[in-house]
């Protein structure tokens, strides 16, 4: 039986027809940060909600600290705290109130509870707001108020599920800095998200999930390493031109149409490449003898976002085309 | 922004994860004041919620009164108030589902069952609030009963009596509609969902005539109803065994026993039904 961390074997969840989740396998080593990343309906809040007890998987097992989901759920339940893609708080309490319920309900003492309420607070910059009701906090504030929740009784393993999904550019940052500071105080956390910044900045570990499967493994510079080289981006004068290029650019780098990504509202093409800076000269003698002009030229290394469509064959945001439309699924319980 | 300490002294997994008898009434307590907190703040739904038993209480025994004669040495405001009463608290328990489907949708129903505690407190934590707020509100009805002119024949201790099967029947129904509010988890669909099932049953009770004089084909119904059970057992306590066997033709010995058997009936078959969709998800 694994000791610490996750282990996961197996998984399979079945929705009605919709197979959710088709044997799903990854480890998070104890003190590490393993992101899944993957598009809408790929299987990351269903493979989430089997790891924290909310749902009872079909098949597979799975350890979470070394206590086994299914057979001991209530020791799951003590080490592990859970912040769900949508704020799970109560609205009609104050901040502080919303932490001390989920502290004295997680075994702490009132005054510990009142104590460690204070200093959640604090972290997370919410102190002025503490014991206002939570219904006039912005999106950002609960969000906050949200993680600060789980984190009431210092669990061994935390489980964020695209916990900035909706949120401005300021939150995200500020969010991404907490996850960092418990990365740093030795949390296991195990992360969902469809952003690939997101996963390259947080992430010890990558793994990506579609289809209900695990489809690659990784470090970031691993993943990019596997996608291989560079991106040659071009934007073109004229727009209605990128699908000439696209022709002419896949001709000339002999690569198939479905690794080029273009954008025909921006006018932009994208096309993985081998070698360096002489890529750069090659595409614009490509399109130059053809009397396409380039307006900007450049040289990326991959990205995860080109990593995600290498794997996968769609951009990540894009859902599967199977799954099934749900309402937002505000809880487990829905949708059933 | 600073950092996270942790001066506090954690409890282990084993710590958290067991579950004495005094730890699940803490929880249960917990999140009972947790519901009578958000009770206290929502002012408009104590406000309404309090108008509408109070409006139909006096619309019932002034309109009616009026109109009907039961004969049988009882005025109609007598015959009906205890009905009313019974009335609103199939109102007010409807308020427990909605309020559980607004838990379900906010997410703080898997908040709950994501925390080591027992899967029983939320529900039993719900029913004990809402119980508390079923007194409440029927000690105030009572009150208003006696400003309108309605006379309690059995004395303080009927009063009394009459009180504890109003709450000991609101709360079943709260057992009732928390498993309805799981079941539909959308707070503007419990309310029909509960009513569907006890309006009918509502009518088709002792509530606003006596059995015998209800159409032939709906007697039966009206006397196997549990709604009937409560009310005569309401009605009996209010106004004596003697009344109630004039107009119901029912002991109230019987009634009670009836009502007893039901009430045990409902609360465990939908708690454990309640309990059952809260453990699963």
């Amino acid at each position: 039986m694994p000791q610490s961390g996750v282990v996961v074997e197996g998984l399979v969840k079945r929705f009605g027809s919709f197979e959710a989740l088709r044997g799903v396998d990854f480890a998070v080593a104890e003190g590490t940060v393993v992101g899944l990343l993957g598009p809408n309906g790929a299987g990351k809040t269903t493979t989430i909600n089997i790891l924290t007890t909310l749902l009872p998987a079909d098949s597979g097992r799975a350890w979470v600290a070394g206590y086994d989901v299914e057979r001991q759920p209530q020791l799951v339940r003590s080490v592990i705290g859970l912040t769900g893609q949508y704020s799970a708080v109560d609205e009609d309490l104050t901040g502080r109130e919303n932490l001390v319920l989920v502290g004295r309900l997680g075994r702490l003492g009132k005054s510990a509870a009142r104590e460690r309420a204070g200093e959640l607070l604090d972290v997370f910059d919410l102190t002025e707001a503490g014991d206002r009701l939570l219904r006039t906090y912005s999106g950002g504030m609960r969000r906050r108020l949200d993680l600060a929740a789980s984190l009431m009784v210092a669990p061994q393993v935390l489980f964020l599920d695209e916990p900035t999904t909706g949120l401005d550019p300021r939150s995200r940052l500020q969010l991404w800095e907490v996850i960092g500071g418990l990365r740093s105080v030795g949390t296991t956390i195990v992360l969902t998200t469809q952003y690939m910044e997101e996963a390259d900045q947080l992430a010890d570990r990558i793994s990506v999930i579609d289809g209900g499967r695990i489809i690659a493994e990784g470090t970031a510079d691993e993943l990019k390493t596997r996608v291989g080289g560079n991106v040659v981006h071009l934007t073109l004068c004229d727009r209605t031109a990128t699908s000439k290029a696209a022709d002419l650019l896949a001709r000339a780098f002999a690569v198939a149409h479905g690794e080029l990504v273009v954008d025909d509202d921006l006018g932009t093409v994208q096309v993985p490449v081998a070698e360096g800076s002489a890529a750069l000269v090659e595409a614009v003698r490509a399109l130059d003898g053809e009397g396409v002009e380039v307006a900007d030229l450049g040289l990326r290394r991959p990205s995860l976002d080109d990593v995600f469509l290498c794997l996968t064959g769609h951009i990540a945001d894009e859902p599967r085309p199977d799954a099934p439309m749900l309402r937002r699924p505000r809880s487990s319980m829905r949708g059933r | 922004m600073t950092t996270l300490s942790q001066p506090i002294a954690f409890p282990t997994a084993e710590e958290r994860a067991a579950l004495p008898p005094r730890r699940v009434l803490g929880d249960i307590t917990i999140l009972a004041q947790r519901n009578l907190r958000r009770l206290l703040r929502n002012t408009g739904l104590i406000v309404f919620s309090t108008i509408q038993p109070l409006m139909q209480l006096i619309l019932f025994a002034y309109v009616f009164t009026s109109v009907v004669d039961l004969g049988e040495g009882i005025s109609y405001k007598d015959f009906v108030v205890p009905a009313v009463l019974v009335q609103s608290m199939t109102f007010s328990a409807m308020g427990s589902g909605v309020g559980i489907a607004y838990d379900l949708q906010s997410g703080m129903i898997d908040r709950f069952r994501v925390l080591p505690i027992a899967r029983s407190a939320f529900l039993v934590g719900r029913i004990v609030s809402d119980s508390l707020r079923l007194g409440l509100q029927s000690i105030l009805l009572v009150a208003a009963s006696l400003a309108i002119g309605f006379h309690f024949q059995n004395g303080f201790v009927g009063a009394v009596g009459m009180i504890v099967v109003l709450v000991l029947f609101g709360m079943a129904l709260t057992a009732f509609s928390a498993w309805i509010g799981l079941a539909v988890g959308d707070p503007e669909s419990v309310q029909p969902a509960v009513f569907i099932p006890v309006l009918p049953l509502v009518f088709t009770s002792s509530a606003f005539a006596p059995v015998s004089r209800l159409p032939e084909w709906m007697q039966p119904v009206a006397y196997v109803n549990p709604i009937t059970a409560a009310i005569d057992a309401a009605r009996g306590l209010a106004l004596g065994n003697d009344t109630l066997e004039r107009v119901s033709d029912v002991s109230l010995t019987t009634s009670l026993l009836q009502f007893a058997a039901w009430w045990v009936a409902i609360v465990v078959v939908f708690t454990w039904l309640a309990v059952r969709r809260y453990r699963r998800g």
